[in-house]
């Protein structure tokens, strides 16, 4: 009898010990994380995971390196293929930003997408403002629409890829007022500035960062932004909505991906650190310093988003006569 | 005409008079002048179209070229080790997803060393072996640059 | 701030010991990073910023603007002694300088790298000082026609970099041009010539070419003789090591070429230090007295652009330090940087920081003094690479190519193109194609289709605004180009004629 009871006794207690082990056993890392972006060095994701892994390190949230490891090439393909490869590793995470749902859409070669890889944690939205010279005579968005009805065709926006934000928004505005304006492609956010300024385009889309000295220094002058509050850095400039048109802009999501099996358990770790991160001063500091938008979301919002955006993306290429492959 | 099968002339224009083709082909499939301006098709079209003219005056020229072929026979042997060499770097290449870049290299060294110049082993192998190390060394532990990666390292 | 008083800060601010340090540390990078195929300027000063938070931001930046400009001084040395292009802007200077090498004159060669890049980098810094604002403001007027323009001039140079046969040239700068517009076209996201290929959906990078057709195909080339051809020949004595005094007076003028050609293309955003130095060289070898000595070792087209993608450095850091605008890869770091250390480079960067920019400007006279006292005495040390059999030298190449490509995108595939375009190179030897329209092809066809597509998209179509002024003369010039093998030949049958008269 006493043994009967005593193995009864060691057996309970050998499973409420087990249960506790179950509830405290944590994933965490014990080996060098990588972090993948799909830019070169400097490039906007680049930075972006590179501050990230300093505000970590500094907030002592990962115990940990992390280093950053570039992937550019294909728009996102060759990043996204990366990622794919690493199958159930959990020490490699990924940055990605819009250009990751935009560019399948567009190119039948990618053979991975951002659907084969596990969402983790939306970190910031980018807002983005609408720019004129200083001395042109458009003093609100609406003065420049006008403008662009009236002689339609004849004004010109500086931008990106025909498939970049910059683009979007301006055929979703062309849909929604009837004007009509040209677009002139440019490689590089200099070259696009660049042109403004020397008075050969007559409005861009500009990231704040970038237009902020600009403004500052009496160059440019900012008719609208495209955010759904308003930004501290432009307390004057209205707000789509506001400057009266009911337009939703596609969000530029930075958001964070993981390998395509990563463990469940991995993945809710690095789920949790993104949300610790985003409650920091350092990050808050860094969000206004670059006057992000800061816009959480966990992962299965995330996932959600993404097809969201896919959708509209999808119907705005469509309609801007791009063409559209899956 | 005979002659002209001699000539590297006669090949490489009628190669790339294929290549012109080719991309006038696939440019036709693009827009030439789209709503805003030049489309995708218009570059391609006309350089590919430059192409296939200058590339037949090359092949014209080459056979019309009375002359015995202007130049010198070509010397296969020679034409031989060049391909055996490229051939031994693509391998070395194809290897690395296996064994890395150390051994690859290591191989594709001594295979120059000891195959192609005939030199003795005592030569060959510390170069093979050396440079293997050498570049392994500074470039993957010294300066974190990374290294294709095979099964082991 | 007039510009003495402004000088006079800076150099107060560069010669403290802490900043001289970080001068001396970021050149000596530089150098490193330069003659390394597989490190960039770039990827290096990305992976030091976080670093730089410990620091001091002036002090950062002076180390930061090192490693830029150093770089450019180191990246000569592997173009000379292996045909391999240390950095993209280097490309050029493989023509001429391996050349040199070739025949015994690597020291000459390697120093005469160094002594234009001092000169040409200076002028940069000093152009950067005097004329930096009211310069900007002109550069703003240079828009897409203008690039365009350019960029037909520069493409009109292959007639130039035309040996014998100017079709096989021009069907080479065919080819390049079709390599360039490989990937995803910019304006309408369609991809071109892809097979396929999700590796190929940006298009393929220039180093992968320049390293394949240059190097690999270099080695191929050579092996082919059963008795491999040895050593290159290595300067004896200090004299031969250095360039002569007759040497540096044939280059006066490519001194002055490569400084204004430079810098001038280098204060345009977009356009790139491996169009400056092409630009140079070409430009020199059109005006030159002996113009069929260039791609056979000649001094002159190793000053030419070695000089131009130095000045181009001082030329970048223009639109970036007086408008904020990023010119390059490189200079958008150094932008991201700035603003990361709490200064706003924009029009009123010099107004609101002038220990920043004065401090910056004066230190960059002493690193580019700096890496010329550096660079010299190296040129015998690396000469000694020379000492190397071809044997050896064979592997060593090709191992520098695979990890020089295996850096742009730690990729198999691009090793394999390494391996496609090292098969072109060697087959362009063979069979008589220049190599260098190729490249030339390959670095202007893109920015020049997507220069005629906006100058279009700006004009809705009508040709006139390709013929504003500065346009119009470039095309002018192009054409005159153009026209020069036309003149030869009938200069060759009016010579024909009277011989046949007398």
């Amino acid at each position: 009898m006493h043994c009967a009871r005593r193995i009864g006794t060691a057996a309970v207690a050998a499973f409420a010990l087990g249960f506790t082990g179950l509830a405290l056993a944590q994933w965490t890392p014990t080996k060098p994380v990588e972090f993948i972006v799909h830019t070169g060095p400097g490039g906007g994701s680049d930075l972006l995971a590179r501050a990230v892994a300093n505000m970590m390190e500094k907030e002592k949230l990962v115990p940990v390196r992390m280093q950053v490891m570039n992937k550019p090439g294909g728009n996102s393909a060759a990043a996204a293929a990366a990622l794919a490869e690493k199958k159930d590793d959990p020490y490699t995470i990924g940055f990605i930003t819009s250009v990751w749902i935009a560019g399948p859409l567009t190119s039948s070669e990618a053979t991975i997408t951002v659907h084969d890889l596990r969402p983790i944690a939306q970190l910031l939205l980018e807002p983005a403002v609408f720019a004129v010279r200083a001395d042109s005579p458009y003093k609100t968005l609406k003065d420049f629409i006008e403008a662009a009805k009236a002689r339609p065709g004849q004004l010109k926006q500086s931008g990106g890829s025909v498939t970049s934000r910059d683009n979007i928004i301006r055929q979703t505005l062309q849909h929604a007022t009837g004007a009509k304006w040209a677009f002139v492609s440019f490689q590089g956010g200099g070259e696009r500035l660049a042109a403004l300024l020397g008075g050969h385009v007559d409005i861009m889309v500009i990231e704040p960062q970038e237009a902020g000295e600009q403004v500052r220094a009496g160059k440019l002058r900012v008719l609208a932004q495209l955010a759904e509050r308003r930004l501290p850095g432009y307390p004057d400039a209205p707000t789509l909505k506001e400057a009266g048109f009911d337009v939703t802009p596609t969000p530029q999501i930075r958001a964070v991906v993981a390998p395509p099996a990563m463990p469940a358990d991995a993945a809710a770790y690095w789920e949790e650190r993104f949300a610790k991160l985003r409650e920091t001063p350092s990050w808050k500091k860094y969000v206004q310093d670059n006057q992000f938008e800061d816009a959480f979301l966990p992962a299965a919002e995330l996932k959600k988003s993404i097809a969201e955006i896919e959708k509209q993306l999808r119907e705005q290429f469509v309609q801007a006569g791009v063409k559209v492959v899956r | 005409m005979i002659h002209s099968w001699r000539n590297g002339d006669f090949w490489s224009g009628l190669a790339l008079a294929a290549l012109g083709t080719y991309i006038v082909t696939a440019a036709r499939r693009w827009t030439y002048m789209g709503e805003d301006g030049p489309g995708a098709g218009f570059f391609p079209l006309w350089y590919g179209g430059a192409m296939v003219v200058l590339s037949l005056l090359l092949v014209a020229g080459a056979v019309l070229k009375r002359r015995a072929s202007v130049a010198p026979a070509v010397r296969w042997g020679d034409l031989g080790r060049a391909l055996a060499c490229w051939a031994a770097f693509v391998a070395c290449i194809a290897l690395m997803r296996v064994v890395g870049f150390a051994i690859a290299f290591a191989l594709l060294a001594w295979f120059i060393v000891a195959v192609m110049a005939r030199r003795p082993q005592r030569v060959a192998l510390p170069i093979a072996i050396g440079g293997a190390v050498a570049f392994y060394a500074l470039f993957e532990l010294a300066l974190d640059v990374a290294l294709p990666r095979g099964m082991f390292f | 701030m007039d510009i003495l008083s402004g000088l006079l800060q800076g150099f107060q601010v560069a010669l403290t010991p802490a900043n001289l340090v970080m001068c001396v540390l970021g050149v000596v990078l530089g150098t490193v990073i330069g003659v390394l195929p597989g490190l960039g300027p770039s990827a290096t000063i990305a992976m030091l910023l976080p670093l730089t938070f410990r620091l001091e931001p002036t002090g950062a930046m002076i180390m930061l603007a090192g490693i830029y400009y150093g770089a450019k001084y180191g990246g000569s040395t592997t173009s000379i002694l292996l045909n391999v292009p240390g950095e993209s802007s280097s490309v050029v200077t493989c023509i001429d300088g391996y050349q040199m090498a070739r025949k015994g004159r690597a020291g000459a060669a390697l120093g005469m790298a160094a002594i234009a890049s001092f000169i040409a980098g200076t002028f940069g810094v000093l152009m950067l000082m005097l004329v930096a604002p009211p310069l900007a403001e002109l550069s703003l007027a240079f828009s897409s026609p203008e690039y365009f323009a350019l960029m037909v001039l520069g493409l009109a140079l292959v007639v130039l970099l035309a040996g014998a046969s100017l079709t096989k040239a021009l069907l080479s700068m065919l080819v390049g041009l079709w390599i360039a517009s490989m990937g995803t076209d910019l304006f309408t996201a369609t991809s071109r010539f892809t097979f396929g290929r999700v590796e190929l959906i940006g298009g393929i990078e220039f180093i992968i070419v320049a390293i394949g057709v240059f190097a690999v195909g270099e080695v191929l080339g050579n092996i082919e003789p059963k008795k491999p051809a040895d050593v290159l020949p290595v300067p004896k004595g200090l004299r031969n090591l250095l360039p002569t005094r007759d040497d540096m007076k044939r280059c006066r003028f490519a001194f002055l070429n490569g400084s204004l050609i430079g810098f001038l293309i280098g204060i345009l955003p977009g356009a790139g230090s491996t169009i400056a130095s092409f630009m140079s060289y070409g430009i020199e070898k059109g005006l030159s007295r002996h113009p069929e000595e260039f791609g056979h070792g000649a001094i002159e087209g190793v000053a030419a652009p070695e000089g131009a993608n130095n000045a181009e450095t001082g030329g970048a850091l223009v639109p970036l330090l007086t408008l904020g605008i990023p010119g390059s890869g490189t200079t958008a770091i150094l932008l991201a940087a700035l603003v990361l250390w709490g200064f706003k480079p924009g029009p009123l960067f010099i107004h609101d920081s002038p220990a920043m920019f004065w401090g910056l400007v004066a230190s960059m006279y002493i690193g580019n003094v700096l890496l010329l006292v550096l660079n010299l005495p190296l040129v015998a040390v690396f000469a000694q690479l020379l000492k190397v059999p071809g044997y050896a030298m064979y592997p060593l190449i090709l191992g520098v190519s695979l990890v020089g490509v295996y850096a742009v995108g730690s990729s198999l595939f691009h090793l394999g193109l390494l391996a496609l375009f090292g098969l072109l190179g060697y087959a362009m030897r063979k069979l008589d194609y220049p190599a260098a329209p190729l490249v030339l092809g390959l670095v202007l066809g893109d920015p020049m289709e997507k220069a005629l597509r906006q100058s279009l998209m700006m004009s809705q179509g009508d040709l006139a605004i390709l013929f504003r002024p500065i346009p119009s003369v470039l095309l002018a010039l192009a054409a005159l180009l153009l026209l020069i093998p036309l003149f030869k030949k009938l200069n060759a049958v009016r010579v024909q004629m009277v011989d046949k008269e007398a």
